[in-house]
């Protein structure tokens, strides 16, 4: 069956069909041309794959970002970050990269990091004298931390797939991997900043007022540490944590920062509802694709294979970044998750490779994915909310591909980034 | 017809606002009740379970409607006017028919499973499968009223309430 059903999946991509559907349809095809199994099976699994109560953390930590990210918690985000980095040459880059960071401690997903600060960094910039597409690739690339900064939605996905991780493991395993990221493309940007001469024009602020900046952000950076603390003393599981954050992120809104007002919650949670209910749905598809996948024993059949080759573990991350970006250049990482790693993480734990570390490495490079053409959910974003055309966008892009392809190296060949802060904190 | 179609999307919209919150409150309401007392509701993480797959389903017209469905429009977008609606008419006669099929087999489902009642809420499941036929219908409902500006020129309807761009989704 999954000689049909691969080319029926890209062929169906290719000619513009939903993601979604694409692969619903195509789990039909090779039922009905590949094997004596009734369609209401591709139903049953769609249904399976729904109805679990880890999967609840999905649509709850949207809806706690979309509650987040109104105006002002936003605001005060991208203040303290550029009362810190924004004196120093490509100053107000270097605050986008920060702000990214900070509201990847908000927000789940590189989509929503683009679509709200991402945003309106990249006006502020381009009144601050940057080349707007520059901006924008900037932007695009500092957003990857979104999903590998804690909270994330993939990494909800991720645990789900791989009985060897917890969500608790991944988020604390993150953390280290997110900033590294955030580093090395701040390098970028001082080294592009240094070439065309993009200067601050304002002085570092007073401490006094930094700090005033910092106490006003508090409330919002707090939301991170109440999820991953929560989670790691037990206090409450990952879903719970999720719901917990859409309140948190409502008495903040309503009686810190007094800038959510009931009126407006309707629309704020119907685009939580739209965003999480085109995620459930391609997870749903997903879900019975996989499905075919394992009934067809591929997992095991590939992983016999390649166990049998006696790759080093090392050749073999190697070899899993190359498939990986590869896969990434036409697919997002949720369905990537869903579909690999079911077929990869087994093999990587018979050759001995740490899971956290494996989980960390597929993550970063799925998420990769989002930035590369020809199918780059993040290009798309920024394009069209920055009204700027996507090969504008790319030609920006080359040093920060090196920057992540330097920081993707850091995580194949040094696992005490994924591996250490889930040990010393007891994962 | 025009305010008929207005009535049917703001139905459509304020029940998943309402299947969101209960969602949240339900879960909510249940870590509540366990740190403050010892109960627990038996039924909350069901429920919350099957709000969300009615969600999913219910919801999935809707993201049609405005384009929230991702989609990889580069071939399209390379074939010449001519071309990029003739793709696009086919495309919308052959989602039309997978959108039936499914109300197709998602009814079958439902039946077969109508005589089974769920472990804590003790309703009959064909009420929590429902959800897929009644979903592809919307879908069908939402694919044919904008059908037209989405042939002629790839467009979809944004939402009257939402001022802002959607995000494009939360892939990742």
């Amino acid at each position: 069956m999954a000689e049909i059903l691969f080319p029926a999946l890209f062929i169906l991509l290719a000619l513009g069909v939903p993601v979604a559907f694409a692969m619903a349809i195509s789990v039909f095809v090779a039922l009905n041309f590949g094997s004596s199994y009734p369609s209401l099976v591709v139903v049953k699994e769609m249904f399976t794959g729904l109805d679990s109560f880890p999967l609840l953390a999905v649509p709850f930590f949207i809806l706690a970002a979309e509650i987040m990210t109104g105006g002002a918690v936003t605001l005060a985000i991208l203040r303290l970050a550029q009362s810190l980095v924004g004196h120093l040459k490509g100053g107000l880059g270097h605050a986008n990269v920060l702000s990214s960071a900070m509201f990847a401690g908000i927000s789940g997903s590189a989509l929503a990091d683009a679509a709200g600060p991402g945003a309106m960094m990249i006006k502020m910039m381009e009144k601050g004298g940057y080349d707007k597409p520059y901006a924008g690739a900037l932007t695009m690339a500092s957003a990857v931390v979104g999903p590998i900064i804690p909270p994330s939605i993939t990494m909800i996905i991720y645990a789900m797939q791989d009985q060897e991780v917890s969500v608790g493991s991944l988020f604390m395993a993150g953390v280290l991997p997110g900033l590294l990221i955030t580093l090395l493309v701040m390098v970028a940007n001082a080294r592009v900043s240094h070439v065309r001469g993009y200067v601050s024009g304002d002085p570092m602020p007073p401490f006094a007022q930094i700090l005033r900046l910092a106490v006003h952000a508090i409330p919002a950076l707090l939301l991170v540490l109440l999820i991953v603390g929560g989670i790691r003393f037990g206090i409450f599981t990952p879903t719970e944590a999720s719901v917990i954050a859409v309140f948190y992120a409502l008495l903040v809104g309503m009686f810190v920062y007094r800038s959510l007002h009931l009126r407006d919650l309707p629309a704020i949670i119907l685009r939580a509802a739209v965003v999480a209910g085109a995620v459930l749905l391609i997870l749903g598809a997903a879900r019975a694709f996989a499905w075919v996948l394992i009934i067809e024993g591929l997992p095991q059949f590939l992983a016999q294979t390649i166990i049998a080759w006696d790759l080093s573990p090392i050749v073999f991350l190697l070899a899993v970044n190359l498939l990986l970006l590869v896969f990434g250049l036409f697919m997002d990482p949720l369905p990537g998750v869903m579909i690999l790693v079911p077929i990869l993480a087994p093999i990587s734990l018979a050759l001995g490779i740490d899971p956290d570390h494996f989980a960390i490495l597929v993550i970063v490079n799925l998420t990769f994915g989002l930035c590369t053409p020809p199918v780059g959910s993040l290009i798309f974003v920024v394009a069209s909310t920055a009204n700027l055309r996507p090969s504008a966008l790319i030609r920006e892009m080359p040093p920060f591909f090196l920057a992540l392809a330097a920081a993707l190296l850091l995580i194949t060949f040094v696992p005490a980034l994924s591996t250490w802060l889930p040990r010393v904190s007891g994962f | 017809m025009k305010k008929l179609e207005t009535l049917f999307v703001t139905l459509n919209a304020w029940a998943l606002i309402l299947m969101l919150s209960a969602m949240a409150l339900i879960v909510g309401a249940n870590i509540t009740l366990r740190y403050t007392s010892s109960h627990s509701l038996s039924w909350a993480d069901e429920a919350a379970r099957y709000l969300m797959i009615w969600m999913t389903f219910g919801g999935a017209g809707l993201i049609l409607r405005i384009g929230g469905h991702v989609a990889i429009t580069n071939l399209q977008d390379a074939l010449p006017a001519r071309g990029q609606r003739i793709l696009r008419a086919c495309l919308v006669i052959g989602l039309l028919v997978f959108f039936g099929f499914m109300v197709h087999v998602g009814v079958q489902y439902a039946q077969r499973m109508q005589f089974q009642v769920t472990p804590a809420l003790r309703i009959p499941f064909l009420y929590v499968y429902a959800a897929m036929p009644v979903g592809f219908a919307l879908l069908i409902v939402h694919l044919l009223l904008i059908a037209r500006p989405f042939i002629t020129a790839g467009a979809f309807k944004p939402m009257d309430d939402a001022a802002e761009p959607l995000p494009g989704g939360a892939r990742g």
